[in-house]
């Protein structure tokens, strides 16, 4: 996101729209936490203390920080990357890793899906987003940075060495004005200039670093998106363009529903101990009935098996216009990269 | 105590009997045989206390009596000796057995047989008739799959399965089972209980040469097998088996045919260069090609084989822990199998295409490992 928390304060409070505004402390002690692009213009950064900023800035207009608002618009925008993949590791409240590798809309491009993306965060919570496309996390964050704000860039395979070569040492992510200051002793000053030390001799520089950025130079790193966030509940629903009336009817839609349910909880690797069924009626009347299992499950003869109790259990022939199904109550283990699955006993 | 016995049909017994032994008793009568002769019948009996087992046969007899005699020595001293008459004596008076070769004599310490634990007595048994051959071939198909989880007892075991319509055995260990079904053998009565692996263990291997019927007696704790001159015994296991039945998928529109042993070899080619956890292989199935891959990202093998096959369904791919993927080909005798499949992440079924006899039924299912995503 750009410059969140100033964003989101000047999106909720129109005249500060324009303005050099800062989120954080008071002027005279307390640090920056978030500057608007007006405020940048002056040379006022983030983390940066207030009193610094007031001096290039003097007529900067100060907010205290609103964390409760910053992570609601967090959570909207992430349930948005979840429309995409589970896999998000988020970064902070308004930055994340995708991978979209194996995207839920099946998408190709993942330059595509970073646009869509970013168009409905601007529809749905009025902000601006950059993303940085490419084939690790590193390269893509170093990309989020370079068509900043409200912009994205796609560093393709194939550009990737030359673009690593003529990157400048201190906008290589993860390395500091410190560490950027040692290099530029060393007469590092491009990733050119990186690429041309040994491993053995950035060890010995730089300790355990020296190896990562002997790798990133190189368009290595093997880390992949780690999720975080613990899932609550993983659900599927579906309102009906016309109502369903009748069991066959609804078995047959609850089906449909339960294929896309499955799929995703089989794609979660979760399991789950509580199934539950959600049914809407035309007048919007909402019925739900939940059943636990003795043991976490998510196998599709369990589910399916339970999935249609539950129907059965409650639905007397109306016209419904929802259907929905979700399991909860999950259990700790997550599935590695390939799992063994289990018959469920 | 006194008989002469050929020293190779002893022995022979006594292996049999033998297998029921443990290396740690805790009761170290346990350690025995015990040999009781009453006329010209020797039987020789070895218990765990869970299972017990004993055999006769026929001695040229001339003094009754009972001793607990050590086994390995008894074993190892038989063991050694080429086949001849041998005679045993006992002296109560020392305690001693004394056995008389060509070569020589060898005496051993016994035991009073009294004091072997006794067998209980089975009350309300029923009994199911069953040919030798099809129980050995039932164990031999099934106890592969049975699983060696201590918290999961009843899946250490064979679920036997008898009713008015079929006789039917089945293992799992959660990520694989086997259904072995005879539906020309029937019981007259309805009955389930789950045989532990180590009394099968043995029944697979003494029921080999029996072309006889065994007669299974079973009520609610505990199971005996007689055949021929064998009584074994045993404690069922307690508890209620999985509802195997629900978790075997019905709707297998995906299935792919192919030569077995050919699938088998390619399958154990291609696992050498598996993940050594998962030993995960991936089928790919389009058309009539099969593509068999394996690979270990941390070492950077990888093994990828093409088979002709035939195929019907949608293109898909599927992972399988290559080690149950060999253990079921292996066990099935058919020319060609069937592979059926659903989705990814659900059951295959293997299934026999021939080579089955009038009446049996062979099932087996693998829980697929999902691919990396």
């Amino acid at each position: 996101m750009d410059a969140f928390y100033a964003s989101v304060e000047q999106r909720d409070n129109p005249e500060l729209r324009g303005k050099p505004l800062a989120v954080g402390g008071s002027k005279e002690r307390g640090v920056v936490a978030a500057a608007s692009y007006e405020a940048r213009e002056y040379g006022v950064r983030s983390a940066m203390p207030s009193r610094t900023a007031y001096r290039r800035c003097p007529h900067l207009v100060f907010v205290k920080p609103n964390f409760d608002k910053y992570r609601k618009v967090s959570h909207q925008i992430r349930e948005i990357f979840y429309r995409y993949t589970d896999l998000v590791e988020p970064l902070s409240l308004d930055e994340a890793y995708l991978d979209v590798s194996h995207n839920k809309k099946g998408i190709t491009s993942a330059s595509k899906i970073a646009r869509q993306i970013r168009e409905e965060i601007k529809a749905e919570t009025g902000l601006n987003a950059s993303a940085g496309i490419s084939i690790n996390k590193f390269l893509a964050k170093v990309a989020s940075d370079i068509n900043k704000p409200n912009g994205q860039k796609t560093i393709m395979p194939e550009e990737v060495i030359s673009f690593l070569e003529e990157l400048a040492i201190a906008k290589f992510y993860g390395i500091g004005t410190k560490t950027a200051e040692k290099m530029k002793s060393l007469g590092i000053h491009y990733g050119r200039d990186l690429k041309t030390w040994d491993l053995a001799l950035l060890q010995q520089e730089f300790g355990k670093a020296g190896s990562h950025f002997y790798n990133i130079v190189r368009g290595l790193q093997k880390s992949p998106v780690k999720p975080e966030r613990e899932r609550k509940s993983l659900g599927a629903e579906r309102t009906f363009s016309e109502d369903i009336r009748g069991i066959a009817a609804a078995e047959k839609a609850l089906k449909e529903i339960f294929e896309i349910w499955i799929s995703r909880i089989q794609a979660s690797g979760l399991k789950g101990r509580t199934i539950s069924l959600k049914l809407k009626s035309q007048n919007f009347e909402v019925l739900s009935r939940s059943h636990s299992l003795d043991q976490p499950s998510n196998s599709p003869e369990v589910l399916w098996h339970w999935a249609q109790d539950l129907l059965h259990q409650d639905y007397k022939g109306e016209a419904l216009r929802l259907i929905g199904l979700s399991l909860s109550n999950f259990s700790e283990l997550k599935a590695s990269s390939s799992t063994q699955l289990t018959l469920d006993f | 105590m006194k008989f002469i016995v050929s020293s190779g049909a002893l022995l022979k017994q006594l292996q049999i009997v033998g297998g029921v032994l443990n290396n740690n008793n805790t009761l170290p009568i346990l350690d025995n045989f015990l040999l009781k002769l009453e006329g010209s019948q020797l039987s020789i009996l070895a218990s765990d206390l869970e299972s017990t087992i004993s055999a006769t046969l026929e001695v040229q007899g001339d003094q009754d009596g009972v001793a607990a005699v050590p086994a390995r020595l008894l074993l190892d001293g038989l063991k050694a000796l080429p086949e001849q008459p041998v005679t045993f004596v006992t002296d109560d008076s020392s305690m001693t057995v004394e056995i008389s070769s060509d070569y020589g004599r060898y005496s051993l310490a016994f035991v009073e047989g009294d004091e072997f634990p006794k067998l209980p007595e089975m009350e309300d048994v029923s009994t199911t008739t069953v040919p030798g051959e099809i129980l050995a071939t039932a164990i031999n198909k099934t106890l592969f799959a049975a699983g060696n989880d201590d918290l999961r007892p009843v899946m250490s075991g064979v679920f036997f399965q008898f009713s008015s319509e079929s006789l039917t055995f089945v293992a799992t260990d959660a990520h694989k089972l086997v259904r072995y079904r005879r539906n020309d053998f029937k019981s007259d009565n309805t009955a389930e209980f789950i045989m532990p692996r180590k009394p099968l263990n043995i029944l697979k291997s003494t029921l080999v040469s029996v072309g006889d019927e065994v007669k299974v007696h079973y009520n609610e704790t505990n199971a005996r097998f007689e055949f021929e001159n064998i009584v074994l015994s045993c404690r069922l296991i307690d508890g209620k088996y999985p509802n195997y039945e629900a978790v075997i998928p019905k709707d297998n529109p995906n299935v792919l045919e192919i030569e077995r042993t050919k699938f088998l070899s390619s399958v154990k080619r291609v696992a050498i260069f598996s993940n050594k956890t998962t030993h995960q292989v991936r089928l790919k199935m389009a058309g009539s090609e099969l593509q068999m891959m394996a690979e270990d990202v941390d070492f950077s093998n990888k093994a990828h084989e093409r088979l002709d096959c035939s195929y019907q369904g949608e293109d898909m791919e599927i992972g399988f822990n290559s080690r149950f993927l060999t253990e079921m080909l292996s066990n099935l005798e058919s020319d060609v199998i069937n592979l059926e499949m659903s989705a990814p992440n659900r059951a295959g079924i293997i299934l026999p295409a021939d080579s089955l006899e009038e009446g049996e039924d062979v099932l087996m299912l693998v829980m697929p490992v999902m691919l990396n995503s």
